[in-house]
């Protein structure tokens, strides 16, 4: 009888471990991708992001693409650790140009795509890759492009006598002060999160200095103690003191910000384009997209803080190197493509010139088209321990806590 | 084998079990921290060796500020032990006599302990908020509208913001402690002494108070190195700002550590924090063993 039960038992044991394997054995055919993205189910892009997956599902049968969304901020954490580590790294991951993605490329974690490049090229222009490019070698995708944008309420903007937004320094600060009679706050900005007073800081220094100079202060190339940084610091703080700027603003995040523009409580919302589709659909009064007007008139309108930065990059320890290539480029194509048709950002790769799209992604391809020099986001541009330091001199120019003079000197000595 | 030895063996391979988990879950890390420390590293390349670099210049760089960030933490163990602990002895002692209520009264003391401290966070954030904020609406409401502040985006109230509601979530788990400790007083020397005409409050000076100084002892260097380490409410609340007012040793390391990629120095300050920690501990013990 023991000898029975014994037998059974072990066929019972057999019969299970056929099951557990027998999945395994079909699923040798599947290849799974994994890619991580900032993309979470409240992002403006994460449709495009589902809908680009299962584009490239149907396209290539037996590969599954495992898509893995973080909170922005809580990404930054997430992917720095795992490419300190290199341990459980996915096969695609989206990225932030230039600083963001330059220490993972320095530090041999980043695939180089040049060669597979050829293949897109004339789809994506040479131009769009400037900020994946590390010693003239590409190691990313990007998709979208972002600008800082000047949006406008323009119903609030009409009752103080303005149909337009005021195309000159004067004219703005004239406008502001009109607000201010009325009793409408001009700017909504937040000082909780120091990069979005750095979308406000950094179109004053373009239009003060020009692109070029901003570019080599932040290649290190150049002194920041320069009269056009000093000018521009000046207009910022004189922002600050005459409270063009919504007083609560230290207290305030970025998304409390934006509702509050949505809800019609501030005249001026400046930020990313990336704005375009949240304020497109949801403004209840007529929204215009436009750009601050420059402090020095030598400098051309359209010198613009931005560029492509939206990217996607595959790993070096990725086991299916060509098959991940081939999805962060089909992906990358879908995903510029749709954002732009959605009127969540600009495109990096060729758009359909017959897309019908929204105004404010109109208005912002407009000024990309006119833009004469393009400078990344500083915090962008930067390395992350610089790029702190930076935001921290932003952060104590909003407070008052350094002059002008200080403010260069400060970055001069930290920055070196 | 001899039955001595044996029995040695026995124990220690009792132990080891604990030993490991001890060495691979805290002093390994120290360790470790300790030797990063002493390196320059971005969390990606290999670590570089630089010696006491980090450490000199963890004390003399303007931007990293860390001796701002040491009185602000300082400054909360000071409150701590002036405000949290004797308010929770107050309550202990209040809650140890026979009232109405009690075990209500414990439970709704100590339910702040037990709620996530980022729902509390997320309760004070709203309780702050300089437009629809219940203080704001309350001083406005009594007519104190020039008393409004936007509480946690002012570097003059920042501070004293974030360090209420850190504050108010102990009191309770201290209350509880006191309380345990003043419940194991003998009842005999409290009659003895009721029955010779002490008061209420001299039995609670003399007799009390006294009988419970090693729970008081915990008490004071939990609350010390727990001001030491504090960091998810002012994290949540502030996350060390507006323009670092807030920022106490673990926002400065975690700050280091992942928004500027310097793991050598997150590293040093994580060090200097055991080391406090270690001291403060030692401190305290050592100053409650001379009034014994």
């Amino acid at each position: 009888m023991k000898k029975r039960l014994a037998l059974l038992m072990a066929l019972v044991m057999m019969f299970s471990l056929c099951c557990f394997s027998a999945p395994a054995a079909f699923a040798d055919d599947e290849v799974t991708l994994t890619l991580w993205s900032i993309a979470t189910e409240s992002d403006s892009s994460h449709q495009a992001f589902v809908d680009g997956i299962a584009a490239f599902e149907a396209e290539h049968p037996g590969v599954k693409i495992e898509h893995v969304t973080t909170e922005n901020e809580a990404y930054k954490t997430k992917i720095k650790a795992a490419m300190s580590s290199g341990e459980g790294l996915p096969d695609i991951f989206f990225t932030w140009g230039m600083g963001f993605l330059g220490e993972f490329v320095n530090a041999g974690r980043v695939y180089c795509v040049d060669d597979d490049y050829a293949n897109y090229a004339d789809e994506l222009p040479e131009a769009m890759t400037v900020n994946v490019r590390y010693d003239g070698k590409m190691y990313g995708v990007p998709y979208t492009m972002s600008l800082v944008t000047l949006y406008a309420n323009m119903d609030l903007l009409a009752q103080v006598g303005y149909d337009d937004i005021p195309a000159t320094y004067e004219d703005m600060i004239d406008c502001c002060e009109a607000l201010k009679a009325a009793g409408i706050i001009p700017f909504g900005v937040s000082g909780k999160e120091l990069w979005c007073l750095s979308e406000y800081v950094e179109p004053l220094v373009i239009k003060s200095v020009g692109g070029q100079a901003l570019r080599d202060m932040y290649n290190g190339e150049a002194s920041w103690n320069n009269e056009g940084v000093v000018k521009a610091i000046e207009a910022f703080e004189g922002m600050v003191e005459n409270e063009y700027f919504d007083p609560s603003a230290a207290a305030l995040g970025n998304d409390e910000v934006k509702n509050n523009f949505i809800a019609g409580k501030y005249a001026f919302y400046q930020n990313g384009s990336w704005n375009n589709k949240d304020i497109g659909e949801q403004a209840q009064f007529n929204v215009k997209a436009g750009t601050f007007p420059v402090l020095d008139d030598s400098i051309p309108l359209y010198s613009m803080i931005g560029g492509p930065n939206n990217t996607l990059a595959v790993t070096e320890s990725s086991q299916n190197k060509e098959l991940a290539v081939e999805a962060a480029f089909f992906l990358a194509k879908f995903m510029s493509d749709a954002d732009y048709k959605s009127g969540a950002n600009l495109p990096c790769w060729a758009a359909d010139p017959d897309a019908e799209v929204n105004d404010l992604i109109q208005a912002a391809a407009d000024m990309a088209s006119k833009a004469e020099d393009m400078v990344l986001f500083g915090d962008n541009f930067l390395s992350a321990d610089a790029a702190n330091t930076y935001l921290d001199y932003i952060g104590l120019a909003y407070a008052g806590d350094v002059t002008p003079t200080e403010y260069v000197e400060g970055l001069d000595a930290d920055l070196g | 084998m001899n039955k001595p030895f044996r029995y040695k063996v026995n124990i220690f391979l009792f132990l080891l079990p604990a030993l490991l988990l001890f060495v691979g879950v805290l002093i390994a890390p120290i360790i470790m921290s300790t030797v990063y420390s002493f390196t320059e590293w971005n969390g990606f390349t290999t670590p570089e060796f630089i010696g006491f670099k980090n450490y000199v210049e963890l004390f003399t760089s303007r931007s990293i500020n860390i001796q701002r960030a040491l009185k602000n933490a300082f400054l909360l163990a000071i409150l701590s032990c002036c405000i949290q602990l004797p308010f929770a002895l107050w309550l202990a002692l209040r809650l140890s006599r026979p009232i109405k209520g009690k075990t209500a009264f414990l439970s709704i003391f100590f339910l702040p302990v037990l709620i996530s401290t980022v729902v509390i966070g997320q309760l004070w954030l709203k309780i702050y908020n300089p437009d629809y904020g219940v203080l704001n609406v309350f001083l406005r409401s009594i007519g104190l509208d020039n008393l409004t502040r936007i509480w946690l985006g002012d570097k003059k109230t920042a501070l004293g913001a974030a360090f209420v509601p850190i504050l108010w979530q102990y009191v309770g788990y201290h209350m509880l402690l006191m309380y345990a400790g003043i419940k194991g007083v003998p009842v005999e020397l409290t009659e003895a002494a009721m029955l010779d005409g002490c008061t209420q409050a001299q039995v609670s000076r003399y007799i009390i108070i006294p009988y419970i100084r090693p729970i008081l002892r915990v008490s004071v260097i939990f609350a010390i190195t727990g001001s030491l380490k504090s960091f998810d409410l002012i994290y949540v609340l502030t996350n060390g700002g507006p323009n670092h007012a807030t920022e106490v040793p673990s926002t400065l390391m975690i700050s280091m550590l992942f928004l500027r990629n310097r793991y050598g120095m997150g590293s040093t300050i994580a060090v200097m924090l055991i080391i406090l920690c270690f001291a403060f501990a030692l401190l305290i013990n050592m100053l409650f063993k001379e009034e014994k």
